[in-house]
């Protein structure tokens, strides 16, 4: 494997990964009663418990 | 405890962030303020009180969620709060009359109350001259100060007052009822204490009579076989007493409000009548909806129009930053490929439209701070009530031209549970703002060109306009024939026309600018350099060979492009947009949009990254590589039927633009939709229903304009 297919597999994991960490942090928030959007509301509506 | 209340648009929360320096955002239409809110407020004589701010209402006939939380609040009926010590109502000092209606309520609730006249210095501009003195005498000495919260003019005289209210307790005079009706609520407090063994207060007896609909009744747990024939006869007194049980309430207060506000008010109404003039013509029952449509056409050209350089500027941006750095890349194609074709050609297709977005954000303030947006609002009410919508549901749709998400969040102020499924199912259905980069790549590329600029606004009014006219069929069947929801009345405050602030305008213009270069620098990237490697791998070698071997003759640069174009079809990418085409095949669209349509279900703004890359993969080693938009026009149909002709004809932009007009195209809406209607049912109900939808319109469009084009 030669050392370009190393940094794009990389840059490719990370990004992936990153991804995945997202939605799930979104789905935690939804699930918390918050804003699951990237529209960053969360901090302006405040929804009911 | 200190609790501010006060009707929608005084500025309550503009007062409640002066008084007690906390952010909170405020805004235009009613129910923004949702939560309970709550702070610390420094009197100004070395004590502090806890002010809550409760959501903004127009009398304490609690029929929302909202109006419920300030009753029970007021009355002190929520588990683990106290009553408020005293009341702090906020009016309108340009609207006095009708503010005042929910002091005349309060004055039942038996709690002390200052009153606050906001809005001072617009009720100056307009030449009112409020006697604040006798107005505290016609209302049992309470104090009454003016405040012009948004200037921080008054505060001082506010907190003044809260601390006079807790130490002094003057109450609001109660209103006299005429005898019949007195009897009538006497009846019904004896009636509920020999039912349920609970003492109501007067204030809690006429929320059973005078409204149609009190959850109060419930919530005593008053058996409907004990309450109904009780109630009935209440109101049959009230009748007696010459007035109709349901217009009683206001009948009698305002009746006594006009006798208590004779002489506190002198009016010199110069600037209302300015703003009553225009209201007229923008607010005609025939002109007002022509000139509406007038301004949004005006609205999206200018769009157009101004953000053609800026947009140059960048594309010329984004061109140059690969002419940069590829070249020095040429023995790492991979590396080079992922950089020139993947991200910068993926971040590069979405970030083109900003200034658009800019311009876009720029226009909806200045419409949103003039108070057009209310008028909007009001004008477009008549056709959703027709559809069988609550009146209230008008606010999340309008907010759902910005995004989904907090419009969803925001049906919770509608009262009528079945009403606000009805609006929850089709608020996805509004052009959000998501849509817009393919709108206008479409309009740009392929309808602006051809077709002149005059139709690329009347394309782009046209697009936002597609949801709506399937929003409201579908509202229709389900609120008149599935659901049968009940008609419910509807306030809406139309709040006076007024010269933007540029500061305003453009803070805002500005936060939706970071949002989207953040969403650019972020998801929009990272969902890029997926796409890349779904659409550069596998490579294998082979398949250069074998084109090399089939075309021995052909010049270097064509066997290259043909060998580039080989190794995306048998990308993953390619591969598996291949395999789905045939699904999409009726609405023109060939592999490449196919995979961009199938990677945009997670967020529908993916599309221009994901084209732009597919596009791209392969022209990274050219430094002067054609931009997204040449590309797409270049592309034309290799195989079957249509081989040769292009793949981005009329009827192919429209079927494009409209299957992502009606598509259920965003994760977050889906998950959000499911969360606000308590399950997954209509969430997937309405993500099956959308994305068919979607699919036949479009299918539809391209057969028709196929067939005429």
């Amino acid at each position: 494997m030669t050392l370009e297919a190393v940094i794009v597999g990389a840059i490719v994991g990370v990004a992936a990964g990153w991804l995945i960490r997202r939605w799930l942090a979104a789905d935690r928030r939804r699930k918390e009663g918050g804003c699951a959007g990237d529209c960053a509301c969360a901090s302006k509506i405040k929804p009911k418990k | 405890m200190v609790a501010l209340v006060g009707n929608p648009n005084t500025g309550k929360s503009t007062l409640f962030n002066a008084l007690t320096g906390l952010r909170q955002r405020v805004g235009n239409y009613p129910g923004v303020t949702v939560a309970r809110k709550s702070g610390s407020c420094d009197l100004g004589n070395g004590t502090k009180v806890e002010l809550v701010d409760l959501p903004g209402l127009y009398s304490l006939a609690a029929t929302s969620p909202d109006e419920q939380v300030v009753t029970d609040a007021l009355s002190g009926n929520i588990s683990g709060e106290r009553q408020p010590d005293a009341v702090i109502l906020v009016a309108d000092a340009t609207n006095l009359l009708r503010n005042l209606f929910l002091a005349s309520q309060l004055a039942e609730l038996g709690l002390p109350v200052a009153l606050v006249l906001n809005q001072a210095d617009v009720a100056k501009e307009q030449g009112l001259r409020i006697d604040t003195g006798l107005l505290s005498d016609r209302l049992g000495g309470i104090p009454v100060v003016m405040a012009s919260a948004w200037k921080g003019e008054g505060v001082i005289d506010v907190r003044r007052a809260i601390a006079q209210t807790l130490e002094r307790k003057k109450l609001l005079p109660r209103v006299v009822w005429p005898e019949k009706i007195l009897a009538a609520l006497e009846d019904v407090t004896a009636a509920i204490l020999k039912d349920t063994g609970r003492k109501i207060t007067s204030a809690e007896a006429q929320r059973l009579i005078f409204d149609s609909n009190s959850a109060l009744a419930e919530r005593l747990q008053w058996k409907p076989e004990q309450r109904d024939p009780v109630i009935r006869q209440a109101r049959e007194k009230v009748r007696q007493s010459g007035y109709n049980p349901l217009a009683a309430e206001p009948l009698v207060h305002y009746a006594r409000l006009r006798k208590a506000l004779e002489g506190v008010v002198k009016e010199g109404a110069a600037r209302a009548s300015r703003s009553a003039a225009v209201d007229r013509l923008l607010l005609h029952r025939f002109l007002g909806p022509v000139l509406f449509a007038g301004i949004m056409l005006g609205f999206f050209a200018s769009v157009f129009w101004l953000a053609k350089f800026p947009m140059e500027w960048i594309q010329s941006g984004v061109d140059w930053t690969k002419t940069v750095v590829a070249p020095p890349l040429d023995a790492y194609p991979m590396l080079q490929s992922l950089l020139a074709d993947g991200i910068i050609g993926g971040v590069g297709a979405f970030l083109v439209f900003l200034p658009q977005i800019l311009i876009l954000f720029l226009f909806i303030g200045i419409l949103e701070d003039s108070g057009y947006m209310a008028r909007a609002a009001f004008i477009m009410d008549r056709l959703f009530s027709w559809c069988g919508l609550n009146g209230k549901s008008f606010v999340p749709l309008l907010s759902g031209f910005a995004c989904a998400i907090p419009s969803l969040l925001s049906t919770r102020t509608i009262e009528d549970p079945k009403a606000r499924l009805a609006t929850a199912f089709v608020v996805p259905f509004m052009s959000c703002s998501a849509r817009f980069p393919i709108y206008a790549l479409m309009c740009a590329a392929f309808i602006g060109p051809v077709y002149g600029p005059g139709w690329q606004s009347v394309v782009m009014v046209g697009m936002h306009c597609v949801g709506l006219f399937f929003a409201v069929p579908t509202a229709f069947v389900l609120t008149r024939l599935v659901l049968k929801v009940k008609p419910q009345p509807f306030v809406l405050e139309l709040p006076r026309y007024q010269m933007p602030k540029p500061r305003d305008v453009l803070w805002r213009m500005w936060q939706n600018a970071a949002e989207f270069v953040s969403k650019a620098g972020t998801v929009i990237f990272a969902i890029t350099i997926i796409v890349w490697a779904l659409s550069y791998f596998p490579r294998d070698a082979s398949v250069a060979e074998r084109i090399k071997a089939a075309n021995p003759t052909a010049a270097e640069e064509v066997v290259k492009a043909k060998v580039q174009a080989a190794y995306v079809e048998q990308s993953y990418m390619g591969s598996f947009g291949k395999a789905v085409q045939p699904v999409f095949d009726p609405l023109g669209f060939d592999w490449k949009i196919t995979v961009g349509v199938l990677a945009s279900f997670p967020a529908r703004e993916v599309i221009v990254s994901t084209l732009g890359v597919t596009y791209s993969v392969g022209e990274g080693a050219k430094a002067d590589s054609q931009h997204l938009r040449k590309a797409m026009k270049d592309a034309k149909w290799s195989e079957g039927p249509r081989a040769g002709t292009p793949i981005f004809s009329l009827a192919a932009v429209l079927s494009l633009m409209v299957f992502f007009a009606l598509c259920s195209q965003c994760g977050p809406t889906v998950a959000t939709l499911a969360q606000e209607t308590g399950g997954w049912k209509w969430a997937a109900g309405s993500f099956v229903y959308m994305t068919a939808l979607a699919w036949v319109a479009a299918t539809a469009v391209y057969q028709v304009v196929i067939r005429i084009s």
